[in-house]
């Protein structure tokens, strides 16, 4: 499928940014109001804070590890770092992709809905993920109701151009998270099944990519561990890279 | 009082020729004359001690030589020979022009009332000596047996050589010995062809012309011209030019709308300029329908307009489907990739098929017909790229094309006729390392030597001067808010320097950044084709950051890309000489066929098939023009008023027909309330051309003696005496006069 002439070398290494960090892409981590009122702040250091709430579960190994394997396998020119985006600023605009965890804890004003409503509608695109379980569903979806109200959820099929775009990606298996090492259990709470889900816009595109009863981040986040199966973790690479570039194109 | 002085009326000496009857050489007059003038200042020269001075010696001796000259130049027999019509054996043919214009009513009266007032003694005298042959025309004469049969003025065009040829025709071997042609001079071709000049001139009939009318209306608003593009894609928004003048409405408000069918689209509140000043107004409207559009362009009458049917002009044009397809090769997952696409998805005449290379081993096809397109990457072969009406290249290296490839993108604009466009990005431009490429003699810029030209930086845009008039730019209809929308639109997330604008290229929009002032986005036409740089693959951010339902990110790129690939046309073109005709249904159709290559081709069959008002239709073969290859061209005529498409078929050999439509539409009554002062120029001409003269309407007292004096029809020739004119004797009188009293004011009688 490659055209003919010749790439340059460097376009296989793709963390080529600025000296400045400037970059085309940027792992954009949203950065929410909790609803058990866990709301920290950015300045705390690694793993400074409970690992097990809101916004910065997994953070930032997960993100950096993923942004490895995004800059290996395709030509995105990305920031080689994360960058945290909050919904209390129209900075947001400035990052069209963005990746929320724990959004069964998420919260929001009404100016931060209608911002992050606005945010999805002019062309910006949210990748959620690890919640687990009816009663998790529940919570994430009051948030998300708050943000578009009237637009229906929707279970993927394998066929779906989004599990295309990059890697072909129609057997898909359950990822687990950490836990997986220790127990062999791929499901947390009661979230047995996993469902691969999204909100649309008007013109059929996904704006919201829903992944429910999986844990992707850490599948990034572990993939350097021996313990955690290659598999899992292989998988959870293409199906991030894959919404990023469904992101990127449509 | 000519006559009384001159005895002969001025004719005859306008059109005669000065003659000396003597038998005495006309040598020896000047001899004579020469030898008096010596012998009137031998006085003087011999009688130096008169108190007189020289300067007025002098003027006493031209006086009394001047007073010689005169009696010895009588003694020679002066005369006028001229050719004069012999009596009752010529025709003497009136028109009077009986269009719509001469109903105008100017001092209470029409301009056609007060023709056929002024010239009841003319017929009168003339009839005395000739045959009268009375004529009205418009767009042909017609004979009439009296004035009174005329005066409807409902003639729909004035054609005034039209209607001279056809009496030239009529009259062919009949004794024409004048014409008198009374009008307001509003042709609608307004000038008079030089064959009927040149005919007339052989038969040396002079035309005397009568001109009636104001030469300027007082109270008039006139729309003068509207121009606009003849063929755009549907749902394109047009912008019209409209040319405007007004006598007598300085300082005053009116409006000015565009129609279709009976519906507003757009009007435009305008406030007119100085009298009898051209003026320019902008009306820009949406077209959404595709196929012919009869567009309505009014100005809004004002109370106490003369006329107000040139108030409105309809122009027709061609609104084609589309879709016209754009390849848009992109070397790397980017945001600028994504919102172009998005930004032309409520585009139906645009569309957009784009290859990305996400991965070294893979190329992501969007909006492809099927499986098959661009499967093997970018095209190689000329009918694979001549598909496409657009090529937009993003972040791409041009080493990533293969010299074969380039070769061909070249022939895309200069053969093809596409639009290519080049955008700004890591991969782009001088980091692309386009200076080198075959294209870069298309680009509309000189690209900076080296690399290290693209800058992840913000960047602020504005206009130039030129893009304040490019509908590409357009972004709001008023002008000034467009070029303040500019100013404030969000920054641009990146720039890159394009270099140096070649000459003949147009910097339509322009950004700064980095504390430099760098061309934005330039423009230029190549070979059949157009080629453009934006400079930035960073407009997306126009999107995200103006408020949502914002359109200005999705109007920017359909403009843009419409002036891209809206002007690229398929491998037939079919045109009309006029895409109005005017009281005249003569048409020339023509077209340009090319084959699958796109040269041209000189072996097609081609033909037209017209379709015209009341289920007329046509069915033409159009034949080769001598000496270039590909064009094709027919003539028709439209018979009836109204709206006509004319579908071009070319096939050659077993190939299936490619083919393209044009409208035209014949306007019948629709001139001859334009340009409505009297055309006193265009009337001096006529007469001066052939030998006659122009006559105002309230002052036709010498054109009855004037008719006589021509050698046209049967005429003989006159030798009228000059010793005789009372003239003569009063110079006579006054230069011995003159001497007398300048004798007594010197003091020397």
């Amino acid at each position: 499928m490659l055209g003919p002439g010749s790439a340059r070398p460097q376009d296989a290494g793709q963390v080529t940014e600025a000296p400045d960090g400037a970059a085309e892409f940027y792992w954009s981590r949203l950065r929410y109001t909790s609803a058990d009122g866990d709301t920290p702040r950015f300045g705390f250091g690694y793993g400074g804070f409970s690992p097990f709430s809101g916004w910065s579960r997994d953070y930032p190994k997960a993100d950096r590890q993923f942004l490895q394997a995004l800059a290996r396998l395709t030509r995105i020119q990305m920031r080689s770092t994360e960058q945290v985006v909050d919904l209390d600023s129209d900075d947001i605009f400035n990052y069209p992709w963005i990746y929320a965890v724990q959004v069964a804890n998420w919260t929001f004003t009404d100016a931060e809905a209608k911002r992050l409503r606005e945010y999805l509608l002019k062309g910006g695109f949210l990748m959620v993920d690890d919640f687990h379980g009816t009663e998790d569903w529940e919570r994430f979806m009051a948030g998300m109701r708050q943000v578009l109200p009237d637009r229906p959820v929707e279970d993927l099929p394998d066929s779906d151009e989004i599990f295309h775009v990059l890697f072909d990606l129609s057997h898909r298996m359950q990822i687990p998270g950490e836990q997986y090492v220790n127990t062999g259990r791929t499901y947390e709470k009661d979230g047995y099944v996993p469902k691969w889900r999204a909100i649309r816009d008007d013109k059929g595109r996904i704006i919201v990519a829903i992944c429910h009863n999986m844990h992707l981040g850490d599948a990034w986040e572990w993939a350097d561990m021996p313990e955690y199966p290659e598999a899992f973790a292989s998988m959870a690479f293409r199906v991030g890279i894959n919404y990023i570039i469904y992101g990127m194109t449509h | 009082m000519f006559e009384l002085l001159f005895r002969y009326p001025p004719a005859v000496f306008l059109r005669g020729e000065f003659v000396l009857r003597s038998p005495w050489p006309k040598w020896l007059l000047l001899a004579v004359i020469a030898a008096a003038a010596a012998g009137l200042a031998l006085p003087y020269l011999l009688r130096p001690r008169t108190h007189l001075r020289g300067v007025h010696l002098g003027v006493l001796w031209l006086l009394q030589s001047l007073t010689a000259a005169v009696l010895l130049i009588l003694l020679w027999e002066p005369a006028i020979a001229v050719s004069e019509l012999a009596p009752q054996a010529n025709i003497v043919a009136v028109l009077v022009d009986d269009s719509r214009s001469m109903a105008l009513t100017e001092g209470g009266e029409t301009r056609e009332r007060r023709v056929l007032d002024a010239l009841q003694g003319v017929l009168r005298q003339l009839r005395r000596g000739f045959q009268v042959r009375l004529y009205g025309f418009d767009a042909a004469p017609h004979r009439v047996g009296s004035l009174t049969e005329l005066g409807t003025a409902q003639g729909a065009a004035t054609h005034i050589g039209a209607s001279l040829a056809r009496l030239d025709e009529q009259t062919a071997g009949l004794p024409v010995g004048a014409v008198i042609l009374a009008s307001d001079g509003g042709d609608n071709a307004g000038t008079v062809d030089h064959a009927v000049i040149d005919a007339l001139r052989q038969r040396r009939i002079p035309v005397h012309t009568v001109g009636v009318g104001a030469l300027q209306v007082e109270h008039d608003v006139e729309l003068e011209d509207v121009a606009l593009d003849s063929r755009v894609l549907a749902g394109s928004r047009v912008t019209a030019s409209l040319a405007i003048t007004q006598r007598g409405f300085a300082g005053r408000r009116t409006a000015v709308a565009v129609r279709a069918g009976g519906r507003v689209m757009a009007t435009h509140p305008i406030l007119l300029g100085a009298d009898g000043q051209l003026q320019r107004e902008e009306l820009v409207f949406d077209l959404a329908a595709a196929g012919p559009a009869t567009l309505q362009f009014t100005v809004d009458p004002l109370p106490g307009e003369a006329n107000r049917g040139n108030n409105t002009l309809t122009r027709l044009l061609d609104v084609e489907a589309g879709p016209r397809r754009i390849l848009y090769v992109e070397g790397e997952p980017r945001w600028e990739y994504k919102f172009i696409r998005r930004a032309l998805d409520d585009d139906q005449a645009l569309q957009l098929v784009s290859m990305l290379r996400v991965s070294e081993n893979k190329i992501y096809r969007q909006g492809v017909k099927d499986a098959s397109e661009l499967a093997d990457g970018f095209p190689q072969r000329p009918e694979e790229l001549f598909a496409y009406d657009g090529l937009i290249i993003g972040s791409v290296d041009a080493g990533y094309f293969s010299p074969a490839q380039q070769a061909l993108m070249r022939e895309f604009v200069d053969r093809r006729g596409g639009g290519l466009l080049l955008l700004g990005g890591r991969r782009s431009l001088a980091d692309g390392v386009w200076g080198g490429s075959q294209l870069a003699q298309l680009l509309p810029v000189v690209l900076p030597p080296g690399e290290g030209t693209f800058h992840r930086e913000h960047a602020t845009v504005s206009l130039t001067p030129a893009g304040e008039l490019s509908p590409i730019t357009r972004l709001l209809d008023d002008p000034a808010a467009n070029v303040a929308r500019w100013r404030t639109l969000p920054y641009l997330m990146d720039y890159q320097d394009p270099g140096t604008p070649k000459p003949g290229a147009t910097v339509l929009a322009q950004m700064q950044a980095g504390g430099r002032t760098l061309p934005l986005l330039i423009t230029q036409d190549y070979g059949r084709g157009r080629t453009a740089v934006l400079a930035t693959g960073g407009t997306w951010r126009w999107q995200m950051s103006l408020p949502l339902g914002d359109t200005t990110h999705a109007r920017f790129w359909q403009q843009l890309l419409r002036a891209l690939a809206g002007p690229t046309r398929g491998r037939v073109i079919a045109a009309v000489s006029a895409a109005t005709l005017l009281d005249d249904g003569h048409v020339q159709l023509s077209a340009e066929v090319r084959d699958v290559d796109y040269l041209p081709a000189a072996d097609a069959q081609v033909s037209v098939h017209v379709i015209g008002p009341g289920g007329a239709q046509a069915m033409l073969d159009m034949l080769a023009v001598p000496g270039t290859p590909g064009q094709y061209q027919a003539r028709w005529t439209a018979q009836l008023p109204g709206v006509y498409v004319a579908e071009v078929r070319a096939r050659r050999g077993g190939a299936a027909a490619d083919s393209d439509v044009v409208s035209f539409q014949r306007l019948d009554g629709v001139a001859e309330n334009f340009h409505t002062g009297q055309n006193r120029e265009l009337l001096s001409a006529l007469a001066a051309a052939t030998g006659g003269r122009y006559w105002n309407v309230d002052d036709l007292g010498g054109l009855p003696a004037a008719i006589p004096y021509s050698n046209a029809g049967v005429s003989v020739q006159q030798l009228k005496d000059l010793w005789n004119l009372p003239a003569v004797f009063i110079v006579l009188l006054l230069l011995r006069l003159g001497e007398w009293l300048l004798r007594r004011r010197w003091g020397a009688v």
